[in-house]
Parts: structure tokens; C-alpha cells; sequence
């Protein structure tokens, strides 16, 4: 007796009936291959609406990155008046411009978004981007202000509250993708939404590949065969009485599922030092090398790509790069943290604009970014060197579902502080509200066509696309 | 007339608790057990669903293990713990769904991809692990899996189809709690058969013991109760 699959989550598409079709259609022609068979033929498709959330560990310094501030205005003479000390011919290294970049692209003409100093050739994306000024972070403690930023929900005490964005976002739209949600070396939460939202936290790469590879211990491999055969034939009364509802036929499809994720060998999708064309050209877009070691910002950033590009994630958040914690030292350890980010963030989007999404268009144009640290730096230097917690921060979106080549809010002339907005319009207003994650996360739901209610704010409509 | 109408309605209510008490059974004879009156009546209970409205099953629905329901669970049906070096249920419990209740303040118990797999890979740990210490073990009473097999099997072609089915009846009740029977029996008889006689040949006679091992560990009759 083979059982019917009815799993909740399941949610069959035109095009899987389709090939389901053609390929009963074909087995009926061809002289009947297994049932099994034909639905492993099946691949992944890419999910139609994907999200990266990177994280800036530590703390980012805004002036160096998406709130520069001209530094033959904002002098050292100045200083004691305006409360801002850019620093950036303080940096000595010729990699970094030392005033703010403004790209200019051919069609497209110049950039209206000023950049610090550290992001680097990631500006010359400037045509996809939206970046927000002048947030209130409400805090200066880092385990506060990431999970603020990560779910939308101010925390009680440092507890987060609620779940994370990515989260939110799987347990609405359920994607057909083998894992839908990872977070990278990053905290996940997920307050309301059944298992399935949940995301697979890994810390390293070889964390994912274990989930994707076959197992490590065989049988032989006639045996295997026998196994896998034995495993796909019709299920007896007994077995159906146990998988007649729920868990029994979710585990079935995952079972399937997993043997299709198996067959499709994935995991060589991320060995990436692999010596064959396809590894060679990841390797060119992310300027890796063939070590095998890509616990880099450069690696990382290749693992999300293909992730997204091979249907095996829709939301990705991701812990890209760290040590921005720099109460002391110098501004090149800082500026040469972000740019390694940055860097890599610039590889990841260079490689989704080139690649084209099965349904259209390129990857970016299914993919939003949302960049963002816990808080930013103290405007001004301090006596080690460094720079200390700032309140006001700032945060880049791009790709699907935002406007572009555009900037909301601004931060003071006086300290960098958080400014007030009427947030209809985006318009400085000195009666007008305080920009908070929430409202950020509110308009990343809304760009989807999500339910931002969670989040108790509206959306910063300027912004959506 | 007021009072004779009181008197008499005393007099009525007098008579019919007299007539209660005279209904009441008397004392039991020897040997009789006394007579318990039932305490539910019909409106006090929601009666069982219809089978035939729930896919002809009764009660609720099926629940998938916990992490540690599901450690205990390997523990005691193949005999050892899934825990290899810095890999193994403990490594993966957060995956498979255990709660932190720091990040994650319940447990999830959704039977999804990533448990699939890892189950798989548990699975293969322990069983091949625990039939390569099987074979070499002679005293049958000190086995797991493979209790009711002669005390030192070799070859297990030679086994007879009765030795088989017991083989099989004895690891699915260690394995689900509920005997294999009938035509599935048949069945799962011809997988290990068939599994036999290649582990012979490819000489590793430890393989039939194992994949039958691992078969009903990732069954979904294992993961759930």
C-alpha cells in the first residue's frame, strides 16, 4: 500500500507538477523506471525572494564606511565645535581614499550616496543600494544592540525578544529549499513558528558540508544498494498506521528530500579548492586560493553565493567579518577590518549580479542584502587611539524590493547624533521620530510583501522599491 | 386547609425516601464483588474521533523523540551511545532540535532534513559499530542485536527462515516495542536474506547485521511514540 503525502509544509508548485508530469509521462513510455527514480530527478530550484543578513562584528565605525563625513569640513581645528573627527589621514595607507568616495557608473551616472573610505570597491554598487542614516540604537552594549538589529525587537535586559528577521521571513513564506534558513556564527531565535523555520546554525563551513555529505561510515556497496531499495518499496498497512498524520510523513519527506540532496552531491558545490573549471571560476570571483582553508571573509562570502545559488538556502545571516571592537589602537587596524568585509561583500554581490535566477533576471534582482553592525564608534578619537561606543548608527539595503542609489535619514553635524525625521518623507523634522531597527526590519519584511506587524512599526516607505 | 396541605405534601416527600432506601441493594453474598456504579455519564467525556475520519487512525497523533528521549532510545536498543570522539548526539543536539533556553526556548521535535540526515549518520555509528563488536562476540547472552542468533554465527546463510524471523521479531520489539508480523515480517526476512548473502560475499559478514540495525533505527516507528 503506498501511502499519499499529505505534510503540511509541503506546498507543491506548478513547475514540480509539471515535471512530476513529464516524468510519469516518460517512465510510462520508457518502460516504467522506479516511482523513486523520477522524483529524484527532480532538482532544487532557487528560492524566488532570498535574504542576506550580514553582520559587522563589533561594532563598526560609520565614518569609514556608510556615513563618511568630509574631512575638510569636519577638521581637527573644528573638533571641539562639531564633535567629528573623520581621522582618514590618519589611516597612512594608500589603499584608502582619504576623503568619502562617490562612484560615478556609466548609465547610470553618479553616485547620490557618499562612502567611507573602507567599503572599498563594494560603492561601485552603488546603483542597488539604499543606505539609512542617523539610526537610534537606544544602546551601547554589543549582545543588545546585534540582537536588536537581528530581530527587530528591542531585548529585555540582553535577552533577545522575538525571533530573528530570517526566521520571520522562512516561517511566512515556507520555502521549498533543502535548508532554508542558516545562520552563520550568529545567533538565531525563533519565538513563534514551527520547526521548520528554525535555522541550521553552523560556525564553520565544514558544519554545513556535514549536513550536505553523504555519511562517512558505508556499507558495502551492494548492500547500500539493497538498502536504499528496500527503503523505497510500498509501505505496508503497519508502517502507515504510525506515519498516517504529521511527524510520520514529514519524516518521510525529509527522508526523500535528504536522498535528493545526497544524489545531487552538494557538498562538492563548497570544495571549493577543487581543481575543476567551476571551482576555478568561484575561486577567481572570490579571490580565494586552492589551501582548502576558507574560514575567511572571502570564503564566506563564496559559501553564501552558492548556497543561494544552488537552491540549497533562501536566508542567509551571516557573521562575515570581526575585530571592529577597536577602543585602542590605530584607524588602519579598523579601516583594514571593515575593508576585508567589504571586500567580500563586493565579490558576493559582483558574482549574484553575473548569475542569472531560473526565473529571470539575475540573483540580485531576487536577493536583498541588509548590512548592519551592533552600533557605530565615537565620532571622535580617544586617548588610546581608538574609538568608543556611539549610540547613532547607520545600515545599508540593497538589491530586490528597495529603491536605489538613495539615502534616508542623516546623522547630526554635531557628535554624529541620531536625528529626527518625519518618516513619511525621509525630511529632517525636529518633531518628527527617531529611525530604530525596528523600523528597518519592518521595511525589509514590507519590501517582500511580508507581514511587518511583529515589529509594531510601519515600514520607511520612501524606501520600498 | 394550609396546614393539612403541608402535612400531606411532608408525608408524600417522607414516603419517597423511604421508597429510595428500600431500592438500595442489600449486603453482598459471600464471594459476590460489591457493585460499583459507573462514575462517567454520557456528556462528562469527548468520545474517541472516528477512525474513518482520521486516516483510520484512533487517538492523537504520532510524536517524534526528543534529543535525549532519543539518546536513551539508541542507548537501549543497540547498546551503545551515539557519541564518537567530538562528534555525535551531543555535538548535534542543537540541530536535531534541543533547546538551549538561552536562543531557543523549546524543543523541536519536527522531523526535517537536517534530523533525517543526522539520524542517518547516528544511525551508521552505532549499528556498525555495535555488529563489528557482535561478531567477534561468542557469548550470545552479552549481544545486543544479534541475542538470539547461535552462540558464535558465521555464516549467516545457514541461518533457518524460523531463526530469522525471530532474529527479525526480537530486534523490532528492542527497536519499536512492537513485533514485525505477517507479510511485513516476510518482507523485512528478505532484506536480511538478501543482505546476508552479499555480506558473504563481499566478505563482511558484520554488514547484514548492521543495515538491518540501521533500517529500523531510521524507521519512523523509532522516532516516534
Amino acid at each position: 500500500m503506498k501511502k499519499n503525502r499529505l505534510d503540511e509544509n509541503h506546498r507543491p508548485e506548478r513547475r514540480t507538477f509539471l515535471k512530476a508530469a513529464a516524468g510519469f509521462m516518460g517512465s510510462t513510455l520508457l518502460g516504467g523506471l522506479p516511482f523513486r527514480s523520477f522524483a529524484q530527478a527532480a532538482s532544487l530550484a532557487p528560492a524566488d525572494r532570498c535574504f542576506v543578513f550580514v553582520y559587522f562584528n563589533g561594532g563598526w565605525d560609520q565614518l569609514l564606511a556608510f556615513d563618511p563625513k568630509d574631512p575638510d569640513e569636519f577638521t581637527a581645528d573644528r573638533a571641539a565645535e562639531t564633535r567629528i573627527l573623520p581621522g582618514y589621514n590618519l589611516i597612512n595607507d594608500a589603499r584608502f581614499s582619504a576623503i568619502p568616495l562617490r562612484p560615478e557608473k556609466s548609465g547610470v551616472g553618479r553616485s547620490n550616496i557618499d562612502f567611507g573610505p573602507a567599503v572599498g570597491k563594494l560603492s561601485e554598487h552603488f546603483d542597488l543600494m539604499t543606505v539609512v542614516r542617523g539610526i537610534n540604537m537606544n544602546t551601547l552594549g554589543h549582545e543588545v544592540g546585534y540582537r536588536y538589529f537581528l530581530t527587530g525587537k528591542m531585548p529585555i535586559g540582553s535577552a533577545a525578544r522575538g525571533s530573528s528577521t530570517a526566521t520571520e521571513i522562512v516561517g511566512q513564506m515556507k520555502p521549498r529549499v533543502p535548508i532554508s534558513n542558516i545562520a552563520f556564527n550568529v545567533e538565531s531565535y525563533n519565538d513563534r513558528y514551527p520547526g521548520y523555520a528554525n535555522a541550521l546554525r553552523v560556525s564553520r563551513k565544514d558544519d554545513l558540508l556535514l549536513t550536505l555529505k553523504p555519511s562517512s561510515q558505508m556499507l558495502d556497496s551492494e548492500i547500500e544498494k539493497q538498502l536504499v531499495d528496500f527503503r523505497g518499496q510500498p509501505i505496508t498497512c503497519e508502517e502507515a498506521a504510525y506515519g498516517a498524520r504529521g511527524v510520520g510523513t514529514t519524516y518521510q519527506n525529509s527522508r526523500d528530500q535528504m536522498q535528493q540532496v545526497m544524489a545531487q552531491k552538494l557538498e562538492e558545490s563548497f570544495k571549493f579548492e577543487l581543481n575543476t573549471p567551476e571551482m576555478a571560476a568561484v575561486r577567481a570571483a572570490y579571490g580565494l586560493d586552492q589551501s582548502g582553508r576558507y574560514d575567511t571573509e572571502a570564503g564566506r562570502a563564496a559559501m553564501v553565493g552558492t548556497a543561494l545559488k544552488r537552491g540549497i538556502a533562501q536566508c542567509l545571516t551571516i557573521n562575515l567579518t570581526g575585530g571592529l571592537d577597536t577602543h585602542f589602537g590605530t584607524q588602519l587596524t579598523h579601516a583594514n577590518n571593515q575593508r576585508r568585509g567589504f571586500d567580500a561583500l563586493a565579490s558576493l554581490v559582483a558574482d549574484l549580479r553575473a548569475s542569472g535566477h531560473p526565473s529571470g533576471g539575475t540573483f540580485m534582482d531576487h536577493t536583498t542584502i541588509m548590512v548592519f553592525s551592533e552600533f557605530s564608534r565615537t565620532p571622535l578619537i580617544n586617548s588610546a587611539g581608538g574609538r568608543d561606543h556611539h549610540i547613532s548608527n547607520s545600515c545599508m539595503l540593497m538589491g530586490a524590493g528597495v529603491k536605489h542609489n538613495y539615502v534616508f535619514g542623516k546623522s547630526g553635524d554635531i557628535g554624529m547624533s541620531p536625528g529626527t525625521f518625519d518618516l513619511r518623507t525621509g525630511a529632517l523634522d525636529p518633531r518628527g521620530e527617531n529611525i530604530f531597527p525596528e523600523h528597518i526590519i519592518a521595511t525589509v519584511l514590507a519590501s517582500a510583501g511580508l507581514d511587518y506587524s511583529i515589529t509594531r512599526v510601519n515600514p520607511l516607505r520612501p524606501i520600498l522599491a | 386547609m394550609r396546614r393539612v396541605l403541608l402535612t400531606a405534601a411532608l408525608l408524600a416527600l417522607s414516603a419517597g425516601c423511604n421508597k429510595s432506601s428500600e431500592e438500595k441493594p442489600g449486603p453482598t453474598l459471600d464471594g459476590q464483588l460489591e457493585p460499583v456504579a459507573n462514575p462517567h455519564q454520557p456528556g462528562d467525556f469527548d468520545p474517541l474521533p472516528d477512525p474513518e475520519e482520521q486516516g483510520g487512525s484512533v487517538g492523537r497523533a504520532p510524536r517524534r523523540l526528543t534529543v535525549s528521549q532519543l539518546d536513551a532510545a539508541i542507548l537501549e536498543a543497540v547498546g551503545r551511545r551515539w557519541v564518537n570522539g567530538g562528534d555525535g548526539i551531543d555535538a548535534r543536539a542543537s540541530s536535531l532540535g534541543r533547546a538551549d533556553f538561552a536562543l531557543v526556548s523549546s524543543e523541536n521535535t519536527e522531523p526535517n532534513l537536517v534530523f533525517a540526515k543526522f539520524l542517518e549518520d547516528g544511525a551508521r555509528f552505532v549499528c556498525i559499530a555495535q555488529a563489528a563488536d557482535e561478531v567477534k562476540q561468542a557469548d550470545a547472552s552479552k549481544r545486543t542485536l544479534s541475542r538470539t542468533l547461535p552462540g558464535t554465527w558465521d555464516d549467516l546463510r545457514k541461518l533457518t527462515d524460523a531463526q530469522v524471523r525471530e532474529f527479525l521479531v526480537y530486534n523490532s520489539l528492542r527497536f519499536w516495542g512492537a513485533p514485525l508480523e505477517g507479510e511485513e515480517l516476510t518482507k523485512w526476512a528478505g532484506f536480511f536474506t538478501q543482505a546476508s548473502a552479499r555480506a558473504e560475499t563481499a566478505k563482511r559478514r558484520a554488514d547484514a547485521l548492521a543495515v538491518t540495525c540501521i533500517a529500523m533505527l531510521t524507521d519512523s516507528r523509532f522516532i516516534t511514540y
